[in-house]
């Protein structure tokens, strides 16, 4: 019986190391904020690294595009045969065609929006039968969204910088005056920007509906919308932010 | 007996503060559990030391064998998503207390009689 206490002892105190040995090891891992990691974090976080790769795919992607850009260039300059402005050109033509600056043509619709001529008035209220401001906003929002590559209003081309402003019976594109009825020229794919303003739900089918006001969509092989005057070229505050800053 | 056990887990705590050995955090969970059942099965040997009913091959199954089951129940509680290392906490938390109440009753009853 002797015996078996001390081995029992023995035990006791190498397994009472051990247990100390494991308890020093758990403290030393200093788990900060330790929480419960429940799938539905873990999912979260899969997501937000996943996220992250994704950046970092595209920030690879577009250091290789400028590294062939800068190859390109530095071929051309090594070349003797060739000329430089030649390609220099060819940037300032995209850099028009995509700040506005260039008359263009192409596959578009073409969209007539008038107020309601009926004298039937719908609600007894002048303002549900013509056509606002912000009805054309939303228009031009939804031919943005199916993909118009470039719009006019009565022949004003819409750029950044193109407000559309209330002015009673008229509205103010580009700094000038437009009656209704007002024409919205877009290119893009005809299908989309059709469907964009007839599908139901969206806002020209409700100013058609609901509102009784005249909107037409004409899908045309070839529109043409004319290039974009600014009326004032330069720009006071917007300065460009230099690489590195 | 107590004395000794606790000297034991202080030369345990010493040792594990200088031995180089770390493991991942995502193990802690376990060796958390693992521990808890390892420090019941301590109470539970001096409890039964005090008792004069100490048995060495009880005592070390039971360390091991505990610690281990604790370990596996949070382990796969992980894999199945329902936190299954509780009914270890409250296995385990629960009988420590108990058996501390009985060592310090142990411990009392002994000092009164002498």
């Amino acid at each position: 019986m002797s015996n078996q206490n001390n081995s029992g002892i023995i035990w006791l105190i190498i397994l009472s190391i051990l247990l100390g040995v494991l308890l020093s090891l758990q403290m030393k891992q200093n788990i900060d904020d330790y929480d419960l990691v429940s799938l539905k974090n873990i999912q979260m976080m899969k997501n937000e690294i996943n996220n992250i790769r994704k950046e970092i795919d595209d920030i690879k992607e577009l250091t290789e595009n400028k590294k062939k850009e800068l190859e390109k260039l530095k071929t051309v300059i090594d070349d003797e045969d060739e000329d430089i402005s030649e390609l220099l050109q060819d940037e300032i033509d995209k850099l028009k065609l995509v700040s506005g600056l260039e008359d263009v043509q192409g596959p578009g619709i073409r969209i007539i929006i008038d107020d309601n001529k009926d004298e039937a008035v719908v609600g007894e209220q002048i303002n549900d039968d013509i056509v606002h401001d912000a009805d054309i906003q939303i228009i031009l929002n939804d031919l943005r969204k199916a993909g118009a590559e470039a719009i006019s209003i009565n022949g004003q081309r819409v750029m950044s910088r193109s407000e559309i402003k209330c002015g009673g019976p008229i509205i103010r594109v580009n700094g000038r005056s437009s009656a209704p009825p007002f024409v919205i020229t877009a290119i893009g794919d005809p299908k989309l920007l059709y469907a964009a303003i007839n599908a139901p739900n969206t806002h020209g089918w409700l100013l058609r509906e609901v509102h009784k006001l005249r909107v037409e969509a004409l899908m045309k092989d070839n529109v043409y919308v004319p290039k974009y005057y600014w009326a004032e070229q330069d720009f006071k505050y917007a300065k460009p932010k230099k690489e590195g800053e | 007996m107590i004395i000794l056990a606790f000297v034991g887990i202080l030369i345990g705590v010493l040792i594990g503060i200088y031995l180089p050995i770390t493991y991942s955090a995502s193990y802690s969970l376990y060796v958390s559990v693992a521990i808890l059942a390892c420090l019941d099965s301590v109470f539970g040997g001096i409890r039964a030391a005090l008792e004069k009913k100490f048995n060495t091959e009880i005592f070390i199954s039971g360390f091991f064998g505990n610690a281990i089951l604790a370990a596996f129940l949070a382990y796969v509680g992980d894999r199945l998503g329902v936190p299954l290392y509780y009914a270890a906490i409250f296995a385990f938390g629960g009988r420590l207390f108990q058996n501390f109440a009985i060592i310090r009753r142990l411990i009392f009853r002994k000092r009164d009689s002498n």
